[in-house]
Order: structure tokens, then sequence, then C-alpha cells
């Protein structure tokens, strides 16, 4: 019950209330006044005095932000409606990107665990430094440089990651390190690097609006990338969108066709589709002889791909088949799409290059509304494969070329020496490590590896075998950070400067328009701290703050394929929302305007040394983990909900993002299976794979193909079910397909 | 492994520390990003959205109304959190939603996101139900707007309403809902949903109010498993180029949920229900026997008096904010609400002068006209209590269901309390009042039985046919309360083995008997309505996965 404050009526009229209230206290609460800044109206709490645009901090779209600032400080955004990404529209998650900063449980202060067991317990930085500095050092000198890793992540600034890296290499002389962008964007890279020469996505946005045919695979851009959807919307050439996927999924609803495959069967029906394409003469043969090697041996072995073979494999009816061939020979400007569907295979790396083998005997690549396009998952995926200095030397180097070295060396200052040629191990061999007891520190930085790392209730396990685990993220509620025995404070996205790198090779800025909370400071700031205490700080002289390190990464990017030296600097990227590499100063001085949206490959000229794309191809492998009577179900996984992302970590803080999403646990089985089963709609079941077994609630839907069942990643139970098994190439988990039963609870 | 915290012993190491954390604290976006167009007063997105509102307000007879393109609209949800952000709603409070249909359509599965908001409707079910007139339906555009300082929080309108449109805040004891952003639309900018849709799924269309009404026939809804659209007439217009699913459901058709007990409203129907009760009782004593009317007149009549001022105390309690509730009166053309407030007071002021009558005059013809007055206005007023929740269409609360338990306590809690007060009577008046005692008990008897036979076979019915219109509400009673129906029934058999000893007299103790009948009964129709609140079926426009 409420009662308004006790008024003393001036006059005796106010004594009377009206009748009818129209306006009072409570009104005044909704009130919108016109916000300026080109705004329109916006409520009358949070009126602006000033505004200023930055990038989303969630996914690869790179969305630009209208945050709305009052006295310096973010009170409220809207979607930017002239950046290039977006045009004026956001995805809920980007509308509510300020509210995880403010949640209750963000981290304020370095925590430490003085005992295992015991709780996390706050502590000053000096300790934290001191003590980070101390254990690590120890464990080295005992067990080698190879006994620490870090797992790192793609929700940082590019200038965060770099500093990471070369830090953790160069100045604490540390080898394995990897990023949780293994488990989404590695099979792209690896893809890219295989056919193309370097780790190139060649399109641009405009793409989804000039195409004619638009196929996805494994890609659910309806609600994993809204905004791109908002772009496959505008097109106005009346496109056919063809959709491989084994569920129907918001996409699949939405597209002209739906192909629902049988799960990792893609692999099949691409080298289906080649051997059609090839057999009908509906190839660019002009395209394939001046710009590709290896066509002939690939026509040779697509051959084995019979219209019966891949009818039988992948479940599609041949005239299914030959309609999706025809559809892309008759296309004018076709262009392929993939994302987790793809990536997250145990054959991923071919998979994707079947998709570009398509775009490049089709001569569909370099011209708008073409190309073989992967999605990337977060937001600066991009940055992380260029410039993270994890897997290649900084800025996409060969770490075996002294030239390279040499090169970053003089860049940096640094001692050429300081430079470990070691190549370091991917996540799944340093989780191995771990287990073998051969790493004893890791140190964990913006991820969350205990729910999100596959068979995750084995990899929770062998965390106890570590001497030391550092987590550094916004919140110490993580179920990693849970576990962790020193726990850093970060400042999160709008509490910072840098620059993100999105799916279309645009690098965009985020600033500093929230303060952090406590003690938190920036991942740059935390890698500074860290080069102080633990003596190498003269080594980073020169990495004073993010936009100096920009200056730096420029320095590096020079005569590579990702060239940004005509980038002058964060004002720049400011004014032209965004910029897409490669801007290389050689190419302002022939073409001073860029265009806004650009595209590689125009001339036909690949990354490789002899200019030539390739045609990359394997023999297709059975699923790792096989259905058997024990285990009949596959389970496949995938993205929620638009209001989701990953863990859940920032998502989960949303009071309105949580009202967007399933509470609870589910799974979604075809309406027969239930029936079968006996297993009624939302009522809880029992989900098991040979690792665990889990409960969660029946969603019975058609959308499902019987014999399959999907529940969304990012309920931190789904991967204790997970197969570990992984992408020879890329070394990326095959988070869809495992086996599992189901059965009802009572 | 145990850890031992220091810090280095000399080092200037703090201050790099201080520095850090003092350049953490500083924003800086502000003086290093100037704003390009910092003069701009027209809206930027204007360029976006200006095909997608009308050029012209509308006509007589006319009004806006949103339109939704389905095939458009792929569950992207941004129109949900831009009309959070856009409108400045409270954290967890949002006006619109984005729910889901699934099923088949021409033998290939069916997935079909669906935006909702108010559907601002030609027959606007909350402002019929309001009884303070906090609603207003613009005469020029049609919106239904809600008037945040005129409502007193009943949230009557959150029960009539058959989207689930208005929400009750707690923080702020009233409720509020979409006003399509009707200032925005005023000065020619879109609603917050309208211009942060990527796909322009979302419009705003002029419709002439009286097609809308044509054409909200009986049986018509706006997409499947949305409410009878000829109960409110809402003017949402859901379009799909694509064929009619053959069969499509709501994602959350089959969540099980309790509903809200709203405890105040559900303490002041029972209280009141027996004070009625007992002002039949007490009329009919007098009717039947006036020496025992003479004694048990006034102990009968102070009971009830009292009962009735404590349940409409109760009521009180349910209001966000009762300071406003005298203007309940404006509501009297439409709302039951205001009905029932108008009735009980009508009620409370004759029972007043009956207690005084029964004191003054017992047993005079006076007494007994003004307790037959006081039972009339009680039976009215337990007619408007019933005629609330009936009002709403919800199909657990039909007709049959409502009056049934309203009428159904009110002459069973006012025969057991009767027997229970007349034997009270009994043992301090000088008179032999264990007639009227065995009286009223096999009269509470006869009730119980009839009443309990009813129910049980109405639940068993229920749940055992999947298309009974109610067989998700005795499901959900069921499911998520199953030690209700064992204690009601224990409660049954308990009640009505105490009714029994007290008509046959046994061990001579009446007033025990009838007391521990009466306090069984009692808690028994309190579970009673505690289902009736919780296990009601809230209708809804689709909701998302459950």
């Amino acid at each position: 019950m409420k009662f308004p404050p006790l008024k003393i009526p001036a006059t005796p009229a106010e004594l009377i209330p009206p009748i009818r209230a129209w306006t009072g206290p409570l009104t005044e609460e909704l009130i919108r006044r016109p916000g300026n800044f080109g705004l329109g109206q916006v409520p009358a709490s949070v009126t602006p005095d000033a505004t200023t645009t930055m990038v989303c901090g969630f996914c690869s779209t790179g969305c630009g932000l209208n945050i709305h600032l009052k006295d310096g400080q973010a009170v409220n955004l809207s979607a930017d409606t002239t950046y290039p990404v977006n045009l004026g529209m956001a995805c809920p998650k980007g509308w509510e990107a300020l509210a995880p900063l403010s949640a209750p449980d963000r981290g304020t202060t370095p925590l430490v665990r003085r005992k295992r067991g015991g709780p996390l317990e706050p502590c000053d930085w000096e300790s934290a430094m001191v003590l980070f500095c101390e254990e690590l050092k120890a464990i080295k000198a005992k067990h080698g440089p190879e006994s620490v890793a870090f797992l790192s992540t793609g929700q940082i600034t590019t200038e965060e990651m770099a500093f990471l890296g070369c830090l953790y290499k160069f100045g604490m002389g540390f080898i394995h390190c990897d990023s949780n962008t293994r488990q989404c964007m590695a099979t792209a890279h690896v893809a890219y690097k295989q056919s193309f020469g370097f780790d190139a996505p060649p399109f641009t946005y405009a793409d989804f609006e000039e195409s004619d045919v638009l196929v996805f695979v494994g890609a659910n851009p309806c609600i994993a990338h809204p905004i791109m959807w908002q772009r496959v919307m505008r097109n106005r050439h009346n496109p056919k969108v063809l959709v491989v996927d084994p569920r129907a999924t918001e996409t699949a609803m939405a597209a002209t066709d739906h192909f629902a495959i049988r799960p990792k069967s893609d692999l099949v029906l691409l080298y289906g589709l080649a051997n059609i394409l090839i057999a009908s003469g509906w190839i660019d043969r002009e395209f394939i002889a001046a710009h590709t090697t290896g066509f002939e041996e690939f026509a040779e072995f697509v051959t084995k791909f019979t219209t019966d073979r891949v009818c039988a494999e992948t479940g599609l009816t041949a005239e299914a088949l030959w309609s999706f061939a025809q559809t892309i020979a008759d296309g004018k400007r076709v262009s392929f799409w993939w994302t987790m569907g793809v990536n997250q295979g145990h054959e991923s790396t071919r998979t994707a290059q079947a998709i570009i083998n398509l775009a490049l005997m089709t001569g569909n690549i370099g011209r708008p509304g073409t190309g073989a396009n992967s999605i990337t998952g977060q937001c600066n995926a991009m940055g992380s494969r260029l410039f993270a200095n994890i897997t290649s030397l900084l800025g996409a180097h060969d770490v075996t070329n002294p030239a390279d070295r040499a090169k970053i060396a003089t860049i940096l200052g640094i001692d050429e020496s300081a430079i470990p040629q070691q190549p370091s191990m991917a996540y799944d061999q340093i989780v191995q490590g771990i287990a073998d007891g051969k790493i004893k520190g890791l140190w964990v930085i913006a991820t969350n590896s205990s729910h999100s790392w596959i068979h995750q209730s084995e990899f929770n396990a062998i965390l106890e075998k570590l001497e030391f685990l550092v987590v550094q993220d916004l919140y110490p509620t993580t179920e990693t950070a849970q576990r962790a025995d020193l726990y850093l404070p970060a400042a999160g996205w709008g509490e910072k400067e840098g620059t993100l790198i999105n799916s279309e090779r645009r690098i965009g800025l985020i600033k500093k328009v929230r303060k952090a909370p406590g003690q938190a400071l920036s991942d740059f700031a935390i890698c500074q701290l860290v080069a102080h205490y633990w003596g190498c700080a003269e080594q980073f002289a020169r990495w004073t703050s993010p936009e100096a390190v920009f200056q730096l990464l420029k320095q590096v990017s020079r005569d590579q394929p990702n060239d940004i030296t005509g980038i002058a600097d964060y004002h720049q990227i400011d004014e032209s929302g965004g910029i897409q590499w490669p801007l290389s100063l050689s190419t302002l001085d022939s073409q001073p305007s860029t265009p806004p949206e650009r595209r590689l490959f125009a001339d036909g000229q690949f990354f490789t040394p002899d200019g030539r794309a390739r045609f990359l191809f394997d023999e297709p492998r059975a699923m790792p983990e096989p259905l058997d009577d024990a285990y009949p179900f596959l389970l496949l996984t995938g993205r929620g909900t638009s209001s989701q992302w990953h863990t859940n970590t920032r998502t989960g803080k949303s009071d309105v993002l949580r009202k967007l999403y399933p509470a609870k646990c589910y799974v979604e089985i075809h309406p027969d299976d239930a029936r079968r089963l006996g297993i009624a709609p939302n009522r809880p079941v029992r989900l098991a794979s040979r690792r665990a077994s889990i409960t969660a609630n029946a969603f019975v839907t058609p959308t499902v193909r019987p014999g399959q069942i999907f529940v969304p990643m990012h309920y931190a139970e789904v991967n204790q079910l997970t197969f570990p098994a992984f992408d020879p190439h890329s070394r990326q988990p095959s988070y869809k397909a495992c086996a599992v039963n189901i059965s009802p609870l009572t | 492994m145990s850890i031992e915290l220091r810090t280095l012993e000399i080092s200037d190491e703090v201050n790099l520390i201080d520095r850090l954390l003092a350049e953490q604290r500083q924003l800086t976006a502000v003086e290093r990003f100037a704003r390009r167009h910092e003069e701009g007063s027209v809206p930027a997105q204007a360029r976006y959205y200006q095909d997608l509102i009308p050029l012209s307000k509308p006509a007589p007879g006319q009004q806006y109304a949103f339109a939704v393109d389905l095939d458009a609209c792929t569950g992207c949800k941004a129109c949900v959190s831009a009309c959070h952000s856009l409108n400045g709603l409270e954290e967890h409070e949002t006006w619109r939603d984005v729910g889901l249909l699934v099923g088949e359509r021409n033998e290939a599965p069916y997935l079909q996101t669906v935006t909702t908001a108010c559907h601002h409707c030609a027959d606007p079910a909350c402002l019929e139900g309001c009884p303070v007139m906090a609603y207003e339906k613009d005469a020029d555009t049609g919106i239904v707007r809600h008037l945040d300082d005129q409502c007193i929080g009943c949230q009557y309108c959150t029960l009539k309403c058959p989207y689930g449109v208005p929400k009750y805040s707690e923080r702020l004891g009233i409720v509020r809902k979409c006003d399509m952003c009707h200032d925005r639309l005023a000065v020619g900018e879109a609603p917050a949903c309208v211009q942060a849709c990527p796909h322009e799924a979302i419009t705003i269309r002029l419709v002439d109010v009286a097609e809308v009404s044509a054409a909200a026939t009986p049986g018509s809804e706006m997409v499947p498993g949305a409410f009878d659209s000829s109960y409110t007439k809402p003017t949402t217009i859901y379009t799909s180029r694509k064929p009619r699913p053959t069969s499509a459901h709501p994602a959350d058709a089959h969540k099980l949920h309790l509903e809200h007990a709203h405890w105040p409203l559900l303490i002041m129907l029972i209280l009141s229900q027996a004070a009625v009760g007992l002002f039949v009782a007490m009329t009919v004593t007098g009717l039947v026997s006036p020496d025992q009317f003479r004694v048990a007149g006034l102990p009968l009549a102070a009971s009830a008096f009292a009962l009735l001022n404590a349940g409409l105390f109760a009521a009180v309690f349910h209001l966000g904010r009762p300071l406003g509730a005298w203007r309940f009166f404006l509501g009297l053309r439409t709302s039951w609400m205001s009905r029932e407030i108008l009735a009980f007071s009508l009620m409370a002021t004759v029972a007043a002068p009956t207690v005084g009558a029964a004191f003054l005059f017992p047993g005079s013809p006076l007494t007994l006209g003004l307790a037959a007055l006081t039972s009339a206005l009680g039976l009215i007023s337990v007619f408007t209590s019933a005629m609330i929740y009936i009002d709403t269409r919800r199909a657990f609360w039909s007709p049959l269901h409502s009056f049934s338990r309203f009428l159904g306590a009110t002459f069973l809690l006012g025969a057991t309390a009767a027997a229970m007060i007349i034997g009270s009577a009994d043992l301090f008046l000088p008179a032999d009042l264990s007639a009227a005692v065995r009286s009223a008990a096999i009269v509470a008897t006869v009730i119980r039985t009839v009443l309990f036979g009813w129910e049980t076979s109405r639940f068993l019915l229920s749940l055992h046919d999947v298309a009974a219109p109610s067989h998700l509400s005795a499901l959900t009673i069921r499911r998520l309360l199953p030690w209700l129906v064992p204690t009601r029934i224990a409660l049954f058999a308990a009640s009505t083995l105490f009714s029994l000893l007290a008509i046959f007299d046994f061990a001579q103790l009446p007033l025990a008997w009838a007391g521990i009948a009466f306090v069984t009964t009692f808690l028994s129709q309190f579970l009673e309505r505690y289902t009736f609140f919780t296990a009601v079926r809230a209708p809804h426009m689709p909701g998302g996965i459950a």
C-alpha cells in the first residue's frame, strides 16, 4: 500500500482533489521530453547533455550504439542511426548493454582464497600483484616456462589482447596460451588461412543486401545475429534464401528453402553440390583457371559424391539436392554464410573449405553480394585472430620467420630473443596439460571455461590439480571465478577505451562512459600492473595507453594483408563509423576517400604466395560418438534466444534480458519421440550421455527431427553432456553432436 | 596450498596502483570525442520510420492501431528492450513481449514469433473494469491511456485484460501499461518499438473502429492461442502472406503455474460471505422460530457485523493507493468492482442499525425487517463479488463455478457459524437453544455435502477431460498443489463428523462440536478460495518457451 506524502495545502481549492487526476508525481515518472542530439523524445529522467557513439561489446556484428551521457556518465543508450553496420537498429543485448555494468555482484576488489575450500576474501591490488607474480614465478622456476597457461577471450579490446599476449610471452617468458575464440572462430581462421593464404573474411555487410541467392549453413542469424538478418531483410532483389540446418530454426522459417539435413552430413552435402555443379558445367572455368589451384583434384574427388550417396547420407531428396544446386547455378550473386553449425564440428575446417570451394568454383567471390563468408561470434574474435599473439606472432606474423620476428622486435623495442619460437598449445591441449600435471598455473581472462568448455565435469575436476588459478573478470561469481585462488576485478565494456574488430573486418571504438566500480581496473591497466610487478615494465614502456598501443599495432600491420597504417587514430575511427581493414597508407595515396563498405578479392588476387586460392578437401569422417541402443538420441546444442550470450555471465544480469529467455534448461524433442517415451510437454526429463546426466524441461516441438534433441548452450549443465571431439586442423571442439538418451522424470 | 599475503617492502608501486585506479575513474568520452550532430532536434531515426507511421491523424471513426507483419517478426525481441529503454521503465518492467507459436503447416514444422503489446482495444476491458476511471480511450487517437495518478492499485484491470497487458508495480502501488508512445505520435515520431524493429515488422496504421468491431466476431482470435476477440475487440492487426498453420499453439500452452493468491481479496471474500450467511441465518431464525430469534439475534448480528467489517478492512490492503478509493462511484456504469464497493457499503450501512435493533428491540419485527434487508443487500453484494470474477471471462471463473462457490460459501459458512454462535449463546444465555444449534448443523451438513460432491465431480471431470475448459486449472491443482485435494477431503470428513456429533448432541458438548465443525469448514473454504485465485488460467498472448 502506498500513501502519498502529507502535503499542507496552500489554498482551500487544493483541499478538493480532482475527480480525475491527469497529472501528478506518478504520471511524471514516465514523462518523455525531446532528447535533442537527434534522439527524438527520451525519458525525461535520463535526458542527455551529450551523446557519443561506440560499438557494442557482445557479438561480432559490431553495432554502433549511441550512448546518452549526463555529466559524462552513460545514462541510457539507443541504436546509432548512421553507423554503417546497424543503421539505427540493435538487438536486445545491445539495448541492455549498460545493465550488466551495474550488477550488484560486480567485483570491486581483488579476492584471494587463502585455503582451498575456503572463501574468497578481499585484498588490495598490491598484495594481489605480489602474490600473482610470486606464485607464477615459483611455478616457472620449478616446472619451467611450459608449466603455466592463460585462457583468454574474444571479449576484450584488441589493445588489451595484444598487451596480454606480448606481456605473457615476451615479458613473463611463458609459452602456452589460448583464447575462447578457439571455441567459436578457430575453424574459420584456419580455413581462410589455408584457402586464401590469410585469415581474411572477404565480405562486407552490404553483401547481404546485394545477393540474389543467400546460402546459410549452420547459422541462425535471426536470433544469433539479428542485425545481420536486418541487412538480409533490406535486400531488394527478392533473393532466394537457402538454409541448411537440422532444425527448423527461426531463420529456416524465414528462408525460401530449408534443407533439414542429418546432423554432421553437411560436408557430404557440400561435396555433393560441388559434384552436381561441376558435372553440369555450372561453374566459372575462367575464374577457376585464373585464380585457383587444386580444382582438378577436387573435381575428381567429388565424383564419389553421387546423388544417391548424398541423398542417403543427408536425408534429402534428389529433387531437393538438385534444386539446391540449380539455385546456386542460377544465381548471379550468390553468397555463402556459415556460423557455429559449421565451425563447431569434428571436420569443421574441411566443411568451411567445402563452402569456400563452392564460392570459388562458381566465381562467387570478390563481387558485390558474393563470398564464402564466416559470421564471427564474439565482438572481438577478429581482433584476437589478428593481434592476440597466441597462435601466430603479433599481427598474424609467422613466428618461424626471422624477418617477422625482427620486425616485431624492432617495432616493440624488445630483444628478438624474447620472442619464443615454440608454438603454443591449443585450448584442449592446455586442458590435457592440466590433467597430465604438466600445467600447474592457469590465468583465465574474461571467459567462463567452467561453464563453456566441452566435457565440463572433467574440466572442473582437473582444475583441482592446478597449483594456482587466477581469474580476471567483471564478476567473481562466474562458475570459473568461484574456483579461483586469486580473483582480479576487471573493468568492462563502457568503462575503458580500445578497439574491437567485427565480422566484416571493421575496427570500431569503445569508450569510457561509466566509472568502474570500486577498484576494478581495465584489463589493460591490469597488464600494466603485472608488467610492473613482474619486473618487465621497461619492455612495455611504449604501452602507455590503449591508443599508444593502437599506434604500435598499426606499425605491426604494415605490409600485411590487414595493413591499417592508413588509419590515423581513434578520432578517425570514431568519425568514420568504424574503418574496415585493410586501409594502408599506400592505398590512401591512390584512393583518398574510402567507401564505408569494402570487400576483398575484387581483383581475384589472394594472399597465398602465388596469389591463387586453394581447393582443399578430405574424406568425410563419421561422427566421433556414434549413437547406439543405450544412447539413441543425437544431442544438438546452440543459441537459445537473442537475449542470451554464451554463459549468460552478462546477459543474466539484466532483468529485461532474463525475462526474454527461459529461466531453466529445456530440451526440444519431437512430438513422436515424446509420445513414444511418455514425455509430456513442459514436464521434467532426464538427459544422459556417457559422461553425465542432467534434468531439463521438455519442450515438445516438431521443429526438431525425430531422433534428435536440442538444448541451448547457455545453461551450465549442458556441457556436462557434450563429447570432447576436435577438428584436427583448427582444434575447435565439436559441441553439436553427441549421443544421449532421454527419459521422463516422474 | 595455503596463501599468505604480503606487500613489497620498499616501493613506489602503490603510486602506480593509485594512478591506474584514478585513471580508471576518469570519464573521457565527452572530452576526447566530440559529437558531430549536437544540434539535431529532428530525430535522426525518422529516415527509417517515416513510412511506418500514418501521415495523417485519425479521422472521426478511426483510431491508431499496431500492425505486425508476422513474416518479418523473427524473434530478435529488440522491440521489448527498446520500449523499455526509450520509455524509462523500471528494471524489470516491460510493456512489450515476444511469444512463440509452434505447430505444423502443410505437414512441415511451423515456428512463429509474435510481438505483442497493448492492443488498444475498441472495447477495452481494462477501462470497463476500472472502478475509478483510471483508463481513458482517447477520443482522437483511440489510444487506451492509463492515468497513473488516478489509479488506486486495485489491479482489477490486470484480471480484466485477456492479454495480460496492465502490470502492477509494487514500488508504485499502481499498474502501468503501453501508451503507444502517444506523445511521440503527436509530434510525428514513431513509438519506440516501431523505431527499433530491425525488420520493420511493427507499424502504426489507421483503422476504422466500426470495422474492427464488426470483424471481432465470437470465436475470432488475433493469433492462435489469443483470447476471443469479441470480448474487447483488439485493434492490433497481425498479417502474413504465408499459408495459415494447420496446427499451432503457444509455446507456453502447457506451462502450469500458480497465479497470485491476492490474500486481502481472499480474506475479504471469505469473511464477507460468512457475514452475509450469518445475516441470512439470523433472518431465517426470525422467520422460523421467533423465540430463539429473540435470544440469538444479537450474537448473530454482532458476529456478522464484526466479520463484515473485518473483511472490508482486509480489502483495503489490496489497494496500492487506498486514499483514492473514494472515487469508486466513477466506475458504477461499467465496473462490477464499483458495484461491489457500493453494495457492501450499503450493506454495512444497514448492518449497523440491525445490530442496534437486535440489542434494543430483540425479537421485534423491526429487527427482523432490518436483518432481512441486510441479508438481501448482502446477497446482492455476494452476487457483485462473483460478477467481478465472472466478468473477466476466465474459464475457471465461469458463472456456474463462481456462483456455486460464492453462494455455497455464504450459506455453508453462515450455517456452520450460526451453529457455533448459537451454541455459545446457549451456554451463557438463559434459554435452551439446542434445537437451533441442531437445525443449523443439519442445514450446514446438507449444504456441505452437496457442495463437496458438486465440487469434487467438477474437479474430476475437468482433470480427466483434456477438452474441458478448466482442464489446465484442474491439472494445476493436481500438479502444483498436490496436498490440496487430500487436505480438503480430510477437512470435509472432519467437519461432517463434528456436525453430526453436534446434531446428535454427543456427550452434550454442542458448542465444542459446532466450533470444531466451523473451524474445519472455514479452513476448507479458505483453501477453496486460495485455489480459486491461484489455479485460474489467466489468458494472455502466446508466451515463450516456459
